[in-house]
Order: structure tokens, then sequence, then C-alpha cells
């Protein structure tokens, strides 16, 4: 009986010199691990087998609820993964040199290195250094890449196509920065079609082949916007492009067609936005419910809106957040089944209160795209009206000096292939009529400029 | 007394009226001889438009043309966590 006791006390002996936090790794109680895994620690000599653990517990948590704990006591711990948070927030502080600290130690192994390297070809951008820019685009390509290729499903093998694309995108964004707009579209060009990034990155080629000159290409390339594939992108700046671009071919009536269709059929539809987002301005929970619990209160008119809300769905960002909600509930619901009154009373208001952080942050972060799309209209409005002002009063010029623009207005067409300017990679369709996923961007207008004037008595 | 004081003023608001009644009478005919005006001063003819040009408003506008994509770098960074 004696031996019986020794040997209990032995075990509950053992069972106290394990810290609580592996207990909770162990039951796979990732979120509260990582809470108690801070407070066994946070007061004792940091030790590689320490930053090891804590990596451990962030392989399953992800860092999106670091963004919480506070910086000094992050920066105790030299793993990858805080050294990445850290670097990422002094580049949104505009910081670089402390964000290059942080950032250019991130191990190369390691699942955040990519994304570590798209954020630090910026602060090189920005600080003026091309080779270590392009360097850094490299690197972010390569791991990106490599990653993609170990992923261990499809969402995590996503996020990595994604982060190797948006290097090569900024790369491409920062050569059209510098003039270099032969080298941006090289860039662009490695986007494939069924990218999530590709629908937006059609404006950006079409503004690079506007400052090349190449008005037609913008044009077709802007056209793709109006295929039925592509219904939920809709950018005030693509039709601001397109009627400066014919403006600058000086087809005019062709600029106010796109004016007129603006103010007629957008106009109403960011009104209804607006409605909506007023409506809703200070809801904590509207943006949230309407993405995530598809609970959304929109009428049969607002089909606009429940587009803008498909749009932001489609980032990497909620995903990651929602997954977070996901294994948040579902640690919360184990806990729930299988503990004590007492251990839930100590695990559930700290779980209660990450979850409720992630959805205000969901909520936060939906609410500040719409806005920030929102702020773009009346900009773009304006723009368009002094577009429509310069053309009424070239086109009251024309008629006080007797002359008109080279072609004929009755003769025009529908351009010509003359006019169509091609590099060897681009493909050549003939647009029947019809919008076909295989042609989808390749369009270019073949359209004659027509601002040469002609005295009307000389024709 | 206040009946002899309101006939006075009558009589003077009518005498007032009075006064001011004037009538204008016209020449029914009356002869210019042209031929015979003369006009001090230099008589010249007119040589260009009197109205003087001016130019026409032009707007010439500067138009927003996208010379960088920052805006959109920092949207895509934040767009991942």
């Amino acid at each position: 009986m004696k031996w019986m006791v020794f040997l209990a006390l032995l075990g509950t002996s053992s069972v106290m010199a394990k810290p609580l936090h592996e207990t909770y790794f162990e039951k796979k109680y990732y979120y509260s691990a990582l809470n108690e895994f801070f407070f066994e620690t946070y007061n004792k000599p940091i030790t590689e087998k320490v930053v090891n653990k804590l990596e451990e517990i962030l392989f399953f948590t992800g860092v999106e609820i670091l963004e919480d704990y506070d910086e000094d006591l992050l920066l105790k711990y030299p793993s990858s993964s805080i050294r990445f948070i850290i670097g990422r927030k002094y580049y949104q502080r505009g910081h670089t040199k402390k964000a290059l600290k942080y950032l250019e130690n991130i191990h190369p192994k390691h699942r955040y290195f990519p994304e570590a390297k798209m954020v630090e070809a910026q602060v090189y951008f920005k600080m003026g250094d091309k080779s270590k820019e392009e360097s850094a685009v490299t690197k972010c390509v390569k791991s990106a890449s490599v990653l993609e290729s170990e992923a261990a499903n499809e969402k995590i093998a996503r996020y990595y196509k994604m982060i190797e694309e948006v290097c090569l995108i900024n790369a491409a964004r920062n050569s059209f920065t510098r003039g270099e707009y032969n080298q941006a579209l090289a860039n662009y060009e490695k986007i494939p079609k069924t990218s999530y990034k590709w629908p937006y990155v059609l404006l950006e080629k079409a503004w690079v082949h506007y400052q090349l000159k190449d008005y037609n290409r913008a044009l077709g390339l802007l056209s793709t916007y109006k295929s039925p594939l592509l219904d939920t992108y809709f950018f005030p700046e693509a039709e601001y492009l397109s009627a400066l671009a014919y403006f600058r071919l000086c087809l005019y009536d062709d600029s106010l067609i796109i004016l007129n269709e603006y103010y007629q059929s957008y106009r109403p539809r960011f009104a209804q936005l607006h409605k909506v987002l007023s409506r809703h301005k200070k809801s904590r929970t509207f943006f949230y419910d309407a993405l995530v619990e598809e609970a959304d209160g929109f009428n049969a008119n607002e089909e606009f809106v429940k587009k803008i809300f498909t749009r932001i769905k489609k980032q990497i960002r909620f995903s990651l957040d929602s997954n977070t909600i996901y294994k948040l509930n579902k640690e919360i619901n184990t806990i729930h089944a299988k503990e004590s009154k007492e251990v839930q009373l100590e695990l559930m208001p700290h779980l209660a209160d990450v979850r409720e952080n992630i959805k205000t942050k969901i909520n936060y972060n939906a609410k500040k795209d719409i806005f920030d799309f929102l702020q773009t209209v009346p900009m773009y409005s304006a723009e368009l009206f002094k577009l429509n002002l310069e053309i009424v009063s070239r086109k009251r010029d024309l008629v006080y000096k007797s002359s008109e623009l080279a072609v004929d207005k009755k003769k025009r067409t529908r351009g010509e292939f003359a006019n169509v300017k091609r590099s060897s990679t681009e493909h050549f369709w003939k647009f029947e009529g019809e919008f076909w996923a295989d042609e989808l961007g390749d369009y270019s207008l073949g359209l004659k400029s027509r601002c040469n004037e002609v005295k009307v008595e000389d024709k | 007394m206040k009946v002899l004081l309101l006939v006075i003023q009558l009589c003077l608001i009518e005498n007032a009226f009075g006064e001011g009644k004037v009538i204008y009478e016209y020449k029914k005919y009356e002869k210019f001889d042209l031929g015979n005006l003369e006009v001090q001063g230099e008589l010249i003819a007119p040589g260009d438009i009197s109205v003087r040009e001016r130019d026409r408003k032009k707007f010439n506008l500067d138009f927003f043309e996208r010379k960088d994509f920052n805006s959109f770098v920092k949207q895509d960074i934040e767009a991942f966590r």
C-alpha cells in the first residue's frame, strides 16, 4: 500500500514538473498553449529549446494572433517567425533600416522566408538599391516555388503561389516607377491567366502600354473587363484610362461614350454601395457576418455590393483569418466537451478574446478595403469631368477653325491590323464579338489616331 | 373746429395735385437738311473690324496619369495578413 502511495506521488510530481503549455500542446490546444508558453517563459532565460518550442506552437496557430502581443515581449524570442512579424511591422511604419535588421535574418528554410523577401524587396526599392531589390525578388520567387511544390495541402500551395506572383508583380511595378516599361511588361507576362491576381494586372499593363503610347493595346486590355467572366472586377480607374486613351487618339466621340456609360451605369452602383456602407458604418459585426456567415442583409438590387464582398473573400488575409477562427472554434468546442469546469474557466476567456479580436480584425479590414475603393470614385469622377470639358472645348475649337480631325467619322471602322502593335510573345486573336477564355487579355484595338487636323474646305 | 381743419386739409391736397399737371406738345412736322449739317473734326472710315479679337479660352488641363503603383504594392502586402 505504501509503495502504491509513493508511486502515485511520483506520478503526480512528474506531471507537475511538466510545463502546462506542453500539456496543452499535447492535447492540441495550440492557442491555449501559446498563451501559457509566454506566461511560463517570458521571465526566464530564452534557450534554443524554448525558441524551437515557440516555432513548433506557431506552426499550428500561425502568426496572425501575435499582432496583439506586446512588441517588447516578442523581441525576447529570437525566432524567424517573430523576426518576420517585427520586420513587417517596421516596414509598415516606414522604418526601413529596422525592418531590414529583422527581415534579413530569417532562416532560408523557414516557411515565412518568401513573404519576408517580398517585403524586403520593397524596402530596398524604397532605399533605391535596385540590385538588392532584384536579388530579394529572385530569392522570393525561388523559395516560394520550392515551398509550393512541398506544400501539404492545396491551401498552403495557393499561399506560396500567391507570394511568388506578388513578388513578380511588385518587381514589374517598381520597373514601371523607374520608367523601365519593357522590363515591367516582361514581369507582368509571367502572371498566368489562371492567377487570382491576373484581373488586377490587366489595368496595370494597360497603364504600361499607355506610357509606351500604345493606346490601342491599352484599350484592348481594358476591354477584357467587359467579359462576363470578370464581372466581379470593376474599377473606376479602368473606365477613366479607356476614356483617356481614346482622347489621346483624338477619338473624342468614343471617349464621350465611355464617359456617358460611367455616369449612367457606374455612378448609381457606387451610390448603392455608399448607401449600404452608411447604413452599417459603425457596425462591428456587419462586414464580418456578410463575409463569413453569408448572412448578408443585401437586397436583390444590391448585386454590385455582393460582388465587392466576393472580391474581398478571395484575399489570402481573409482566408488565413477565417481559418484561425475555425481552429479557435474547434479548440473551444473540444475544451468544452472534454475538460473540467475549472480548466474551462481557466482557458475559455482568453480563447473567446482572441476569437473576438480576429472577428473585429476581419470586420475592420473588409470595411477599410471597401471604403478605400469607394474613396477612389470621386477622384476618377472629377478626372472624367475634366476630360469631358477638354473634349467639348477641343470640338468647339475645331468648329471655329473650320477644321475637322483627319479621319472622317462616317468612314470609321473597327480599325485596321496595320495599327496593331504586337511583340513576338503576344498572341493574336481576331475578336468576333464574343469573349472566349483563351483570348482574354490579348486584345488590342486597331484604331487610327485622328489627331491631324484638316481644313473642311480642303477635303 | 375739427370740421373746419378737415375741410382746409382737403383743399390743400387738391391744390397740390392740381399744380403738377404738365401738358407736353410736340411739333407736328419738322424738316432736317442733312446736307447742311456740319460736324467739326476729322472724318475717317474704319479700315478694320472695330471689335478687338481675343484668344479663346483653352483649358489644356493636366490629366491624371499613373507614374507609380506604390499604393497597389502597399495594398497587396497588407492583403496577406
